[in-house]
């Protein structure tokens, strides 16, 4: 009995399958735009989890709170005094205090990420020394070594040079010299990155001693952030705390967004897409009614008709899924997603050569599933029933 | 008897303005391993009256008992079920599907049936021995010649081994040498045990020998002369 | 928060089931209206058509249904990355009222799909249609599930909030409690572990006991659906306090959902796919003994109840085997594996 039916599901199957190869014009053009629409979403999918990845990834580098001072609602240069203040909360490890800022290069007309720190006060996990791809970071003895990122390098035309100088905000100049070079692979995090000790980014952005523009908390235990967070928050009302979890949930949320309202937008090609579907599958000519009316006279039952018209769409649509996520994978891994990156990026002057490589779970390829073939299969379920139930005596004669 | 027909009426779109009366009161009994011509001009009811003993649908009033059992008031599905186990139906123009191969055109009907495909493959060579055209199991039926593909036809209402083969008007487009062809291999078919209906008004049929009788409906009622 | 992915999809896939839903519902209602047994008029004909309509409408309800499931775990599961407090689907589910029942609901939904298949299944096989009135009764009931599921879905993101990084304030230390990852607390682990594995022999017997004997007894079939329903509770309270946290070898993660995850190679995939599936054909053995006395249906329904009798006896066998495996494998290797 079991034995039977399986058998029959088989032999349907393989029926289903003769069947969208007899009408393969009409299959594959079918199959070829739900592949693209398909491509189209899964390529959106995978650049924003890509980026969200990246971003996670470069978080990690952030120091669990971070502490800046407002005033006017805009953020300020903060005392490095408040540094005493924190001494007594419990639980915390270091603070160090970091010069973080842009600096625009009018010459060559690009923004560079300026980070003066005390590196070697750092907790050894933090410390950037591991994104280097040669030479060392500066040091509090050197003076004007920096540490900078490739398209720094490529922007200064560099070429074996080791010395450039930038302009303080008097417009004097003031030399520097590289130090070390950060590695393409932290690209997304150091790409446009200057760093230097805190005393010359001090003198390059001209700040008055003892400020700062934040201090970096380091806490002991990574499950006390939050109770640490709100102790700083209570004792010093001013300063305005930022964990690291809530940077992260505001990337994922800023990402989320992006990814939903792409989804949106190319929801209305998958909208055309299942128009399309019903139409195709809807139109039923004289020669699928007669075939249709054939199988019934000879024994075929109106449910087994339907099982044909669901395997067809299951097939059509799942070698489309198949052929259009694999053509997104490549589109986003070996062509950096060149459709969508003017959409998706954007937040610096310089654009990160980025290297995308989406983390694929079984859940993100069942989200894409649900934006395709969910809509695909109920768009063919009427059509597909209105051909089942072709009366059998239509293909009687007379 | 085989085929069993008391007080059978047809009406189509009953109670509507199009209300079409196909079918009165006919009395029909078929006896295993005989052979009927239903004879009468187009329009006369004998394609619904082949559609009712063919299990296609339910007589609207009367019994109608095929291979011992009652069709009224029998759901469409488990009129298929009962087709597919006791009638092979041959088509005016035979109805082979052009694209399919002759090898799939017969076997159609065992699919639901969850007949493996080699055994399918087996059953199918068998009758295409028989028929003489083995050679051209592989080939698209829409490529065949009318004599090949009557016999297609004929192997594929015998594929599963049914008790009654209907056929329907099965020589309108055929000529006279094929339509001889068709009836002496109806004659062996009766003659191996098969109960065979058909529905023809071409007298290469209903005047051939092996014929046991001829009823003639008009206006669908039978006629008696 | 509606503007994600995964909120996108779980409403677009809701809106498709509840079309569909809607057109089985105009079916049932003319069904119910119009249906004559035994006549041939075309409005007859068109009704009978009208089921297998319906019919393959459920089964791809079924399937949707089973998809919005597990996405509606997976998008809690990533929903959790943007609510503070949350550590894992959890505590986003917890995140406001409607996370849970919304859950709850869309599980109910899949039992209910699965009961009405198995009505049309049994009623087909029968010359009479004998069930179609009950069956098209039951689909009515449908529409307000689907209803419910599609409010409480939406009351839930719409509730999600995102906490975002504004100017003005920096942290929110709402309701981030700490807690908010554990479901269920408070419950021995032994005794737990006990009952589940005295209730898991028990059923097996009863199980054995019915598939067994000569004449099925209504009764003992009843106690078997009952036991079955008092598994399935247990056995999501010990996946939850006992199971999960041996899985993820970490004493005080305790998450049902987090299972499902590649890390845990979607070892709650296998052990759902066999506690629901199981818990099915356990209740339906007793279930469809309601409709034993309808005509033609005697055979069709002893015929399926001892086979739902076998398939919830296997499947109850490998539930028990997956839910051992972590445990069993921490007391031989004491945890160092």
């Amino acid at each position: 009995m079991a034995q039977r039916n399986l058998e029959k599901q088989l032999n349907i199957l393989d029926y289903a399958l003769s069947s969208l190869w007899r009408r393969r014009l009409k299959s594959l053009s079918v199959l070829l735009v739900f592949a693209a629409v398909i491509f189209l979403l899964a390529s959106f999918q995978m650049v924003t989890k890509a980026l969200s990845d990246k971003a996670r990834e470069v978080l990690v580098h952030t120091p669990e709170i971070t502490l800046q001072k407002m005033s006017v609602g805009r953020q300020e240069a903060i005392p490095l005094a408040y540094r005493d203040r924190l001494a007594g909360i419990f639980g915390i490890r270091r603070v160090v205090p970091r010069i973080w800022g842009y600096y625009f290069d009018e010459v060559r007309l690009a923004n560079y990420t300026v980070m003066g720190m005390a590196v070697e006060e750092m907790p050894d996990g933090a410390r950037l020394d591991t994104a280097l791809a040669s030479g060392t970071m500066p040091g509090p003895a050197g003076q004007g070594l920096v540490a900078i990122g490739q398209s720094i390098k490529k922007a200064l035309a560099l070429e074996g040079r080791t010395t450039f100088s930038l302009f303080r905000p008097d417009l004097s100049l003031k030399a520097f010299e590289v130090s070390g070079e950060f590695s393409p692979d932290t690209d997304i995090l150091t790409n446009d990155l200057v760093v230097m000790n805190l005393a010359d980014a001090r003198d390059l952005f001209a700040i008055p001693a003892g400020l700062v523009t934040d201090l970096c908390v380091y806490v002991a235990n990574p499950q006390e952030i939050d109770t640490i967070a709100k102790k700083i928050s209570e004792t010093m009302p001013s300063v305005r705390v930022l964990t690291r979890p809530q940077i992260q949930k505001t990337y994922q949320v800023v990402f989320g967004w992006r990814s939903g309202f792409g989804s949106i937008c190319l929801l209305t090609a998958l909208a055309a897409f299942v128009i399309l579907a019903w139409d195709k599958a809807s139109g039923l000519s004289p020669e699928e009614r007669r075939e249709i009316a054939i199988l019934k006279v000879l024994g075929w039952q109106t449910s087994d008709i339907l099982v044909v018209r669901f395997w067809e769409s299951v097939i059509v649509s799942g070698l489309a899924c198949v052929v259009g996520m694999t053509a997104a994978y490549i589109h986003v891994v070996y062509f950096a997603a060149s459709l969508f990156r003017p959409v998706l990026m954007g937040w610096s002057v310089l654009r990160p050569d980025l290297h995308l490589l989406p983390r694929l779970a079984a859940g993100d390829i069942l989200l894409t599933l649900a934006f395709t073939v969910i809509p695909y299969l109920a768009a063919t379920v009427i059509p597909a029933w209105r051909s089942a139930t072709v009366p059998a005596d239509s293909a009687l004669g007379g | 008897m085989l085929i069993e027909l008391s007080g059978v009426s047809k009406i189509y779109n009953q109670g509507r303005a199009n209300e079409v009366r196909a079918l009165s009161d006919i009395d029909l009994g078929v006896e295993q391993g005989s052979m009927v011509c239903l004879k009468g001009p187009s329009g006369s009811g004998k394609s619904t009256l082949l559609a009712i003993i063919g299990c296609i649908f339910p007589p609207t009033s009367g019994r109608a008992a095929i291979a011992e059992r009652q069709l009224a008031r029998l759901p469409d599905r488990f009129l298929t079920l009962h087709r597919r186990e006791t009638i092979g139906f041959i088509f005016q123009r035979f109805n082979i599907l052009p694209e399919l191969t002759v090898l799939e055109n017969i076997t159609l009907p065992l699919l639901p049936l969850g007949v493996p495909p080699k055994e399918r493959r087996q059953r199918a060579q068998e009758l295409l021995a028989r028929f003489a055209i083995s050679h051209r199991a592989r080939f698209p039926a829409g490529q065949i010649s009318g004599g090949e593909l009557q016999r297609v036809a004929i192997a594929r209402a015998l594929i599963n081994n049914q008790p009654i083969i209907l056929a329907d008007e099965p020589t309108a487009h055929l000529d006279t040498a094929l339509s001889r062809e068709f009836m002496e291999i109806m004659q062996q078919l009766k003659e191996a045990g098969k109960t065979i209906v058909i529905a023809s008004h071409d007298p290469l049929v209903f005047e051939h020998p092996a014929i046991d009788r001829t009823v003639t409906i008009q206006d669908g009622r039978i006629h008696v002369p | 928060m509606f503007l994600n992915p995964w909120s996108l999809a779980l409403s677009l896939c809701s809106l498709i089931v509840l079309v569909l839903g809607a057109v089985a519902g105009r079916t049932a209602v003319r069904v119910l209206r119009f249906w004559e047994p035994g006549s041939d008029s075309n409005r007859q004909i068109r009704l009978e058509n009208a089921i297998w309509l319906s019919s393959t409408l459920i089964a791809y309800g079924l399937g949707f249904q089973i998809i919005t499931l597990i996405l509606f775990v997976l998008a809690a599961d990533e929903f959790c990355q943007v609510i503070v407090g949350a550590m894992c689907a959890t505590g986003a589910l917890l995140a406001n009222p409607y996370g849970m029942p919304a859950l709850l609901i869309k599980l109910v939904g899949v039992f209910f799909y699965g009961f009405w298949i198995l009505l049309h299944q049994l009623d087909i096989r029968s010359e009479q249609y004998p069930l179609v009135r009950l069956k098209y009764l039951t689909l009515l009931l449908l529409l307000p599930l689907l209803l419910l599921d599609v409010s409480l879905q939406t009351l839930y993101i719409a509730g999600i909030k995102p906490d975002i990084i504004t100017s003005c304030c920096a942290v929110v230390f709402g309701e981030s409690n700490g807690g908010g990852s554990n479901l269920l607390s408070g419950y021995s682990q032994q005794g737990l572990l006990l009952a589940f594995a005295g209730s898991i022999v028990s059923l097996a017997a009863l199980g054995l006991g019915l598939g067994l004997s000569r004449r099925w007894r209504p009764w003992l079939a009843g106690l078997y659906a009952a036991g079955w329903l008092w598994f399935f509770g247990l056995s999501l309270v010990v996946i939850t306090t006992v199971i999960s946290s041996y899985v993820y070898a970490m004493p005080y993660h305790k998450c049902p959902f987090c299972l499902l995850k590649p890390e845990y190679y979607y070892f709650g995939f296998a052990l759902y796919g066999t506690l629901i599936p199981a818990t099915f054909f356990g209740v339906s053995a007793a279930f469809a003994g309601l409709v034993r006395g309808r005509p033609g249906l005697a055979g069709v329904v002893a015929r399926y109840q001892r086979l739902a009798v076998r398939l919830s006896l296997i499947l109850l066998g490998i539930f028990s085997g997956l839910s051992f495996y972590h445990y069993l494998k921490y007391l031989v290797s004491g945890g160092e594996g």
